[in-house]
């Protein structure tokens, strides 16, 4: 998460007073998937934000859908005053951890739960608006059957409630769960409260009585996301012919070359087999390429188009792609310490260094970048990432991948410039509603793969003496590649 | 899908000739700079720079390893100081936006502001206003029948069906103009009309779902505010507009306030649900989305969010008079000469006698000249990156006489067109606009605000603001020791510039060879009445 462009003794920013988000909507319409989203997105942006679900909490405090009176989720009939004490120990407990979150600094809350009554959103929003808090009323609506039950195969049914259930027993509980609830739900009618009303994640957005930055800036956010299922890759592009010079900005050196024609044939080759998986054609799907407007990345993506078989198409290649350079994507800036290794930087700035060592991700050596300062020149490049709906292929510098993807994964600020980005692998992220989940793959090895290690056959170019100091892994910790599911929720 | 095959060619024996010269090139580079840190043991080794011979010794030695070139349509190969870059496409963005609202509510304020935004942003808008189409028709017809029509407020009633017809015609006229632009590569057309009736927007509709590719959004813009609304009235009767030529003022306000009270009669705020529209009420209070998709729609949506229309000023100024300046050198971090600390030293009493009590916030970039300039300020101040100034690459540090003299042909290439060229290992103009997107974003939020920039930072701030041309940017005059303070009016910025007596040397060089020098803008804040200045 990115420091914010300022700071404030209150720890509040935007002058936006503190916010309680109330998402409303029936269940597996994606408001999971949204409070996750706009939260990792504020926390980025320096706004201290908290998720409490509401279902989390129960999880947590009662066990999984089995261990719950039968009544518990039904609307229809009178409950046992068992469930109905259950039902308000529940709400009760999210309300008072809402309340811990406010008190422990958080300048946003997101309360994902149904909030379906408007009884209930009225007594809930007044309780906080007497506080001082201001309160925004977030509903999701879906009437997109697809969007639903992809939502429901692919997370409900996976979730810990039905932990050992038989899938199919488990699909029909939560449909009927979620019939009940449908009987008994009120939209957002009252315009009490300023509200957001976004349609099939995305597809349509309605906004009420929004005021300020913070609030505009959410609004923003959540015009650009959707759930559409996507991939994102990262790649490094090729070894250049001087890679320690940010200035030269050079062509791809000849092992460059070859790495981005193995590139190519790996990631179509990767895709199409992923794809495959999704029961998708690759045909169908475009993928779109980012490169920056340094020429080592964008010469890297050059195979994608120079493909040898021309067609009609307008690319000029049989590839369906279609490549962007964005000038926001550049590497950080080392400012002085261009051309510099490690040690003559160390020698020549010896305060510097210091600094840099202690604080790597703040300090800003003379005339660079620092990665905060990296970070800031990539947040609309996050939003347009955010927008994007076909697969994409980020070829990038270590720098960049490694703010894009700390983003992505949620991961602390501190931990960015560590992330290690190793040339010849291809990261793969697939968003989903609780994380991201992500895989590396190792498709290359040749001169230039990593900083690391000298001499030959370790990847060392013997002609192309070191990385630019800041886009070197040395000594950084690896990324944390294989089949791993990231929950950003404190309670799972 | 099959993979494609690949072809990898062996490399020749003159390529593989060329990567040892250059490897020997390299290594050179590390010698230098070895000897010169033998020579003196605390100075860091040279760059990667243009003022020493190694750029071209590397360019030579690596020239046909360049295996770009090769290729059928190749990524462009660089040699030398820089490259032109070429604008990104937008040709798929086709945006008919169609303002709703009574009169005096704001729509050609808001309609201007938005064109200037985008087209900052190089996307190609034109306003199609027609009360503008009208004005210059009913000209056209009086100059050949001699007989002026009557416009006063009978002409807007709904009463008047003759008028009525007329008017729906002059609409529709003008959404056939836009419809036509936006084909012939315009991005977005806005529709500066009342469009106040639900069949009025129906019309629109139904004619834009007639062109593929072409999609139309509505913006909406409710004042109930009466302040706004009588100053806004103010402003149309008292600024010359030739539809109450020969009026008195109170007779014009009169009429005006009926031509309102006609449409009043009539007027359907938006409630189709199927519409796409945005509705702003008393600008920057509240926001009404409603199906806005795509990534344009959604810049346009954000940016009319955070407009506000506070009276407040903006400040800009370039630092003091640097070291660098004094030796003409472009770039460094170089600290303030004398006369650039004596700036310094003045700055606050002109800005503080200019602003009085109000509150002020400066802003300054990372580099040391300009915080060394704002450091005596009594204000607030927030250093941003990306006010840093245009990245000059590999000829950071030289004078523009080493540079024309190393590289004639790179220099002349980027007198060519100098919006569009891009520094080796550095920055276009371009590429500066795009880094201050943010800036601008939050300058339309803020109130009073003083930027100590940079030349190139204050001209992008600057064109901004005045609407003037990416071509005509890169000269626009900033002259050092000037605070240029601007107030944003209905329909563009007062200007007015504080020179203060202190000497400086001239940075600006000026189109060379060229026929026409570049405009100076000067502050456009009059309403165009017949749309046929520009």
């Amino acid at each position: 998460m990115v420091a914010p462009l300022y700071t404030t003794d209150s720890g509040l920013l935007f002058h936006a007073g503190k916010i309680l988000v109330v998402t409303i909507g029936l269940p597996a319409r994606g408001k999971t998937h949204i409070s996750r989203a706009l939260e990792r997105y504020l926390r980025w942006m320096g706004v201290k934000t908290q998720v409490v679900s509401l279902g989390d909490f129960r999880r947590k405090t009662m066990g999984g859908a089995q261990m719950l009176p039968p009544d518990y989720f039904s609307l229809v009939g009178r409950k046992s005053a068992e469930t109905i004490k259950l039902r308000q120990t529940v709400s009760g407990g999210c309300e008072k951890l809402i309340w811990e979150y406010f008190e422990g600094g958080s300048q946003v809350v997101i309360y994902d739960a149904n909030n379906g009554t408007k009884a209930a959103r009225q007594t809930l929003a007044e309780k906080f608006e007497a506080k001082g808090i201001h309160v925004i009323m977030l509903e999701t609506i879906c009437d997109n059957k697809e969007i639903i039950e992809t939502n429901v195969r692919s997370v409900k049914i996976s979730s810990p409630d039905y932990r050992g259930w038989d899938p199919d027993e488990a699909l029909k509980d939560y449909y009927n769960r979620i019939r009940d609830h449908e009987e008994h739900y009120e939209t957002v009618e009252e315009t009490t409260w300023p509200f957001i009303r976004i349609f099939n994640v995305g597809e349509k957005i309605m906004v009420n009585n929004i005021r300020g930055y913070l609030q505009s800036r959410i609004v923003f956010f959540l015009m650009n996301i959707h759930n559409r299922f996507r991939t994102i890759y990262f790649a490094r592009s090729g070894q250049s012919l001087i890679e320690h010079s940010y200035k030269a900005d050079s062509d791809l050196s000849p092992a460059g070359w070859e790495y981005a024609e193995r590139l190519k044939e790996f990631v179509v080759e990767r895709r199409a087999k992923s794809l495959e998986q999704r029961g998708l054609n690759p045909k169908d799907r475009r993928l779109v390429i980012w490169s920056s407007s340094r020429r080592r990345a964008h010469h890297t993506a050059w195979p994608f188009l120079n493909d040898p078989k021309p067609t009609s198409s307008p690319s000029g290649s049989t590839l369906n792609v279609k490549i962007v350079e964005k000038t926001q994507m550049s590497e950080i800036n080392p400012g002085v310490w261009d051309g510099l290794t490690p040690d003559q930087a160390q020698k020549y700035y010896p305060e510097e260094w210091d600094r840099f060592v202690k604080d790597p991700y703040s300090f800003r050596a003379p005339r660079a970048e620092s990665y905060h300062d990296l970070s800031v020149r990539l947040e609309p490049i996050l939003i347009e990432l955010e927008r994007e709906q076909e697969d994409l292929l980020i070829i990038g510098h270590s720098s960049v991948i490694r703010c894009i993807l700390a983003y992505l994964i949620g991961l602390p600020a501190s931990e960015i410039p560590a992330i290690e980005i190793a040339r010849g692998d291809l990261l793969e992220v697939v968003p989903t509603s609780y994380g991201v989940h992500s895989q590396a793959f190792h498709f290359w090895d040749g001169p230039g793969r990593s900083g690391e290690g000298g001499g030959e056959g370790n990847g060392k170019d013997p002609n192309n003496f070191y990385e630019n100091y800041a886009e070197d892994t040395k000594g950084k910790r690896r990324f944390d590649g294989g089949d791993e599911e990231r929950p950003a929720t404190p309670y799972e | 899908m099959a993979a494609p095959e690949i072809h990898v060619e062996a490399p020749s024996e003159a390529l593989s000739n060329d990567l040892d010269r250059a490897s020997v090139a390299l290594k050179d580079v590390q010698l230098d700079k070895n000897s010169q840190v033998a020579m003196a043991r605390n100075q860091p080794p040279a760059m990667f720079f243009a003022g020493s011979p190694m750029l071209k010794k590397f360019d030579e030695s690596a020239a046909s390893s360049r295996k770009g070139s090769q290729a059928p349509t190749p990524p462009m190969s660089v040699v030398g100081i820089g490259n032109k870059v070429g604008k990104p496409d937008y040709s798929d963005a086709k945006i008919v936006l169609a303002m709703v609202g009574l009169p005096a509510r704001g729509k050609s304020y808001l309609s201007n502001k938005l064109m200037r935004y985008l087209k900052w942003l190089e996307y190609n808008v034109k306003v199609f206003n027609v009360g503008q189409l009208r004005r210059s028709r009913a000209r056209e017809a009086a100059l050949q029948s001699g007989v002026r029509q009557d416009h006063t407020a009978n002409w807007f009633s709904h009463a008047n069906a003759d008028a009525t017809r007329s008017r729906d015609q002059l609409a529709e006229d003008s959404l056939e103009m836009l419809i036509q632009w936006l084909k012939e590569g315009g991005n977005v057309g806005i529709h500066d009309a009342t469009n106040s009736t639900r069949a009025r927007r129906a019309k629109i509709e139904a004619r834009v779902a007639k062109e593929k590719d072409i999609v139309v959004i509505f913006l909406e813009s409710l004042c109930n505010d009466p302040a706004v609304i009588a100053a806004n009235v103010a402003l149309k009767v008292s600024s010359g507009d030739p539809d109450y030529a020969g009026f008195s003022r109170e007779e014009a306000e009169r009429d005006f306030l009926r031509r309102i009270r006609q449409y009043e009669s009539v007027y359907e705020t938006i409630t189709e649900p199927h519409l796409s529209y945005l509705r702003l009420t008393n600008v920057g209070s509240e926001v009404t989305l409603c199906r806005i998709h795509g990534y344009l729609q959604s810049r346009i949506a954000f940016y009319l969010m955070n407009l506000h229309l506070k009276p407040r000023s903006i400040y800009l100024s370039r630092h003091g008079e640097s070291q660098y300046n004094v030796a003409g050198q472009i770039g460094g971090d170089s600290l303030l000469s004398p006369r650039g600390m004596l700036y310094m030293r003045t700055l606050p009493a002109l800005i503080t006698d200019n602003i009085g009590a109000a509150p002020l916030t400066v802003w300054t970039s990372t580099m040391q000249r300009t915080i060394q300039t704002a450091s005596e300020l009594p204000y607030n101040k927030l250093t941003w990156k990306s006010l840093d100034e245009l990245d000059a690459g590999v000829c950071d540090g030289m004078t523009y006489e080493e540079i024309e003299e190393a590289y004639p042909e790179d220099f002349a290439s980027r007198d060519d067109d100098k919006f569009n060229y891009r520094y080796r290992g550095g920055e276009s103009y371009r590429d500066v606009v795009n880094r201050l997107e943010p800036v601008i974003m939050e300058l339309e939020r803020q109130e009073n605000i003083l930027i100590i920039g940079h030349q190139a930072i204050v001209r992008c701030l600057y064109a901004y603001f005045h609407d003037l041309p990416q071509a005509d940017l890169p000269y626009i005059k900033i002259p050092l020791h000037t605070v240029i303070k601007l107030t944003p009016k209905a329909y563009g910025c007062d200007e007015e510039r504080y020179t203060l007596p202190i000497g400086a040397v001239d940075t600006h060089r000026p189109k060379p060879k060229a026929a026409t020098q570049p405009e100076q803008p000067v502050a456009k804040t009059a309403r165009e009445y017949y749309g046929d200045k520009s």
